[in-house]
């Protein structure tokens, strides 16, 4: 990244001196780089972060121990001084230029308070399950992220957010109701996301709405939850494909918002296909289904495959997906074992040849452009 | 747009005040029921030794575990199935210093305890079937776990199967339950301090 940036600069002072721009252009772009540049992960940022994490699970495994040879009293004041050293030490670091260290001691301070409750449910024998002890971590680890405007804290809050989801979703706790509150939480959070500039955070949480969606479909009505999001992906992809740059000013994913949107888009499919494959001998709702997976596919290649590697093989693995799908519902009464091989190996040809035309063709008027 | 350093280190400062705060009023509290709440005795019924021990703390059956249907005051007529909502028992001593249910409201207790009655709240989950007379349901109270020292658990499961055990209560007025000590016959094994 360093090297990228250093080769903008000396570009920038070439266009300069070339007369290619003037000045106050040169200057902005500059700052531009800089900016963007103390943005990306560094490797000593991602090592101060692994750190903190091991601190905090060392933390949480040592509250766990329950080790009586320290009084409880004395561990609270030790979690309770990792809570302000970390809070107030990370901010006097970050304000002196040390962000990477400074984020990651917040982090340290959010696993303390995340102990703390541990230990206080201990210490009282509270016997409430863990989701609830979850909801009030990442409640003050969102207070965190917002008073600090920190995104690892803001990303942070999400996973809890997201602990929090699968231990309720999958019924851990055999009388707990379904999670519904997941989605009150993803709004909050996304707006925080905002303040904090935490365009992680903001992924993270499409993706775990989609998880949320998958669980709903699967706990409550299948058609009823998949229909909307399929219909609600395929509009999104749409808006963020013909208006990318405003539907990006509002969301700032980066314009990945596609991305999420086809994979919205065929999850959302794939659920009513699981739905509808039993009857597909009598109805034709799984063949409908399939054609619009499938031309949702080719939709999304033609119209955003150029500007996305990515959501090309997000395409692609969803075009596998769907053959797998129509040759397991269609065909599999009528095929011993070896016409399975024979089958997938025919698949597995044609979708490479797809792959690889689609590939050629996206590749080819991409370079032609960049030489004219 | 950027924080100036200063600010920066105060909201930190707050922010930790805010969540120490927090916490130590969770446990001023706790450490307040266990100071002058009511104390009442509860015999611990043997759990499924399989699930008695999961991790470092013992899993508690009480006889307030299982509430017969009939024992409920206030089941409105008609009414097949619980809701998501609270329950207030009445335990009352028994001439061997055992407390015991004697009956028990949905939402609230219309009448305060008398002197050798004490109330303990605690939560139904939704879809308890109230019909019939054998039915019971099982509310919990938030005492169903004891957390114990690394390494302890094993000897007192074993103990558990072999006499009856005890566990001594802290109630407060609105019935909120602490756990104060668990207790082996006439021996306190665990006695809580407050902090």
């Amino acid at each position: 990244m360093a090297g990228y940036s250093t080769r903008v600069r000396s570009d920038i002072a070439r266009w300069l001196q070339a007369g290619l721009i003037d000045a106050a252009t040169a200057d902005a772009l500059t700052r531009d780089v800089e900016v963007n540049t103390r943005k990306s992960l560094s490797f000593g940022s991602i090592l101060a972060m692994m750190a903190a994490l091991l601190f905090g699970a060392a933390i949480l495994i040592f509250v766990a121990a329950n080790w009586d040879a320290i009084p409880r009293l004395a561990r609270v004041a030790a979690l309770f001084a990792i809570i302000l050293g970390g809070y107030v030490g990370g901010a006097v670091l970050k304000a002196r230029d040390h962000a990477a260290i400074g984020e990651a001691l917040w982090i340290v301070a959010a696993a303390a308070f995340g102990g703390s409750i541990a230990l206080i449910g201990q210490m009282y024998h509270l016997s409430g399950d863990e989701a609830s002890a979850l909801v009030t971590w990442g409640a003050g680890t969102a207070l965190a992220a917002v008073a600090l405007r920190s995104n690892p804290l803001t990303v942070a809050s999400v996973g809890i957010a997201d602990a929090w989801l699968f231990l309720k979703g999958f019924g851990y706790y055999s009388r707990s109701a379904f999670p519904h509150a997941f989605v009150g939480m993803a709004i909050v959070l996304f707006a925080v996301s905002f303040w904090t500039r935490s365009q992680a955070a903001r992924h993270l949480i499409i993706l775990s709405l989609l998880c949320y969606l998958v669980l709903l479909a699967g706990n409550h009505a299948t058609l009823p939850v998949a229909i909307p999001l399929a219909i609600v992906s395929a509009a999104l992809f749409a808006a963020s494909v013909f208006a990318p740059e405003p539907v990006d000013r509002i969301v700032q994913l980066g314009g990945r918002l596609p991305l999420h949107a086809l994979l919205g888009f065929l999850t959302g499919l794939a659920i009513i296909q699981f739905e509808l494959a039993d009857e597909s001998t009598y109805n034709s709702g799984f063949g409908i289904a399939s054609v619009v997976a499938l031309a949702g596919i080719v939709a999304a290649i033609v119209l955003a495959g150029r500007e996305s590697r990515g959501l090309r093989w997000l395409a692609y693995l969803g075009f596998a997906f769907e053959l797998a799908m129509l040759y397991v519902v269609t065909l599999q009464s009528m095929l011993d074992t070896a016409g399975f091989f024979l089958a997938a190996a025919v698949l597995l040809g044609i979708l490479a040849i797809i792959i690889i035309r689609v590939e050629k063709r996206m590749k080819d008027p991409a370079t032609g452009g960049a030489a004219a | 747009m950027m924080m100036t350093g200063k600010r920066l280190v105060i909201s930190a400062l707050v922010l930790a005040l805010a969540q120490i705060g927090f916490l130590s009023w969770i446990i001023a509290g706790r450490a307040a029921i266990l100071r002058s709440g009511k104390e009442v005795l509860l015999k611990i019924e043997p759990v499924d030794p399989r699930d008695l021990l999961r991790g470092d703390y013992i899993i508690l059956g009480y006889d307030i575990s299982r509430i017969p249907v009939k024992m409920i005051a206030n089941i409105p007529a008609g009414k097949f199935s619980s809701d998501d909502t609270s329950i207030v028992v009445r335990l009352k001593k028994g001439a061997d210093g055992y407390w015991t249910p004697t009956t028990a409201w949905f939402g609230k207790a219309p009448a305060p305890a008398a002197a050798d009655e004490a109330d303990i709240a605690g939560h139904v989950a939704e879809g308890w079937d109230l019909r019939g007379e054998g039915m019971t349901i099982a509310p919990d109270y938030g005492i169903e776990r004891f957390y114990l020292p690394e390494g302890e658990g094993m000897a007192i499961q074993s103990d558990m199967r072999v006499r009856p055990f005890a566990i001594r209560l802290a109630l407060a007025n609105d019935g909120t339950a602490q756990i104060k000590a668990l207790v082996d016959g006439d021996k306190t094994l665990f006695e809580e301090p407050l902090y």
